[in-house]
């Protein structure tokens, strides 16, 4: 017993407390290269954000303050929140090597480098400059983000599903069931289980019970 | 490297003896099966005899005029209807016909089993506790 228990928490120490997470996905193998089980490194200190007061999404624009691209405005592709980083598309990169065989020096492309969010500003959409957002309640009680400068709403970006379907132009196909068929209330509530209730309505009668076992 | 050294790294030696004994493995001559049930009786002569009511039957009623279909739209909105909970059915099948009874006047405590009360599971087909049913 011990020894699958201690199996199990090595399968599940896969996340220590301190283990250090990067831009590649921790079941990856660059990142299992990274960190080894067992192996530790010193403490990354990553400034608290709580999740209420997360502003930045992905698919927002957001201007870079310090770095490299100083000044730039970019897209956000990818949002690490365990680290505070940020991924913006094309901006902030850094060139390499990929694809590389034992004969071909591989393909030279720029790979984007993580920002923090403490170098990372939203944009407001009216004047396209950085501002800083506050966390807002609307009349209608829907919390926004609310430039300071300007006082304007910064709506959220449309999240884009991964295969691109957008739900309001999908074409329903022979095995779909539109949505007022699924949203259509049948339920009646009985206090009958389901198996009495298909014996009823079939008409089955099962007098024979089953022998008491103990 | 010791023994807790290795754990600590992650590293655990030898073989897993806790692990379940299936029928995967074994020698080839070791026969075990994966707990399906049995659908008939084997004889003294070793024959088996297949039994009709042991066999499952699907009962599935007439599907006609039955529009629900495999898959779901995307452009369905998610469904905002709470969960079925006890206190619901309960309010929802029966305390209405309580509460009209009881200002008739003719509720009565001793008579609950016409609003579908179950004093026992005895005698009945699916039993909810111990539920005989899957």
């Amino acid at each position: 017993m011990r020894l699958t228990a201690i199996l199990s928490m090595a399968a599940k120490a896969a996340f220590p407390k301190d283990y250090r997470y990067g831009t590649s996905r921790p079941w990856t193998i660059a990142a299992k290269r990274l960190n080894p089980p067992g192996k530790k490194r010193r403490k990354m200190f990553i400034e608290p954000i709580a999740y209420e007061d997360w502003s930045v999404f992905k698919g927002d624009t957001v201007e870079i303050l310090s770095g490299k691209d100083k000044g730039k405005q970019g897209k956000v592709a990818q949002v690490f929140r365990h680290r505070n980083w940020v991924i913006l598309d094309g901006l902030n990169t850094h060139f390499r090597y990929i694809g590389k065989t034992a004969d071909y020096r591989g393909t030279y492309i720029a790979s984007e480098a993580p920002l923090l969010i403490r170098d990372i500003s939203l944009v407001d959409p009216t004047d396209r400059k950085p501002t800083e957002v506050e966390w807002r309640f609307t009349e209608e009680g829907e919390k926004v983000r609310v430039s300071l400068r300007t006082g304007r709403i910064v709506p959220k970006p449309v999240f884009q599903r991964r295969d691109g379907i957008v739900p309001q132009q999908w074409k329903d196909g022979p095995k779909d069931t539109s949505p007022e068929e699924t949203l259509e209330k049948t339920y009646t509530p009985s206090l009958k289980t389901l198996e009495e209730e298909v014996m009823e309505k079939l008409g089955i009668e099962e007098p024979r019970r089953n022998r008491k076992t103990y | 490297m010791g023994v807790l050294n290795a754990l600590r790294r992650g590293i655990v030696r030898g073989a897993d003896r806790m692990a379940e004994f299936t029928s995967k493995r074994g020698s080839r001559t070791h026969y075990k099966g994966r707990g399906a049930q049995p659908t008939g009786v084997l004889t003294s002569s070793r024959k088996f005899v297949p039994i009709q009511a042991m066999i499952p039957q699907f009962v599935v009623p007439d599907l006609e005029g039955f529009r629900l279909k495999p898959y779901v739209s995307y452009r369905t909105p998610v469904g905002t209807e709470p969960a079925v909970t006890p206190e619901g059915l309960f309010s929802e099948a029966v305390a209405q016909q309580i509460q009209k009874d009881f200002e008739e006047g003719s509720f009565d405590k001793e008579q609950l089993e016409k609003y579908g009360f179950e004093p026992t599971q005895e005698g009945k087909l699916f039993k909810l506790y111990p539920k005989n049913f899957i």
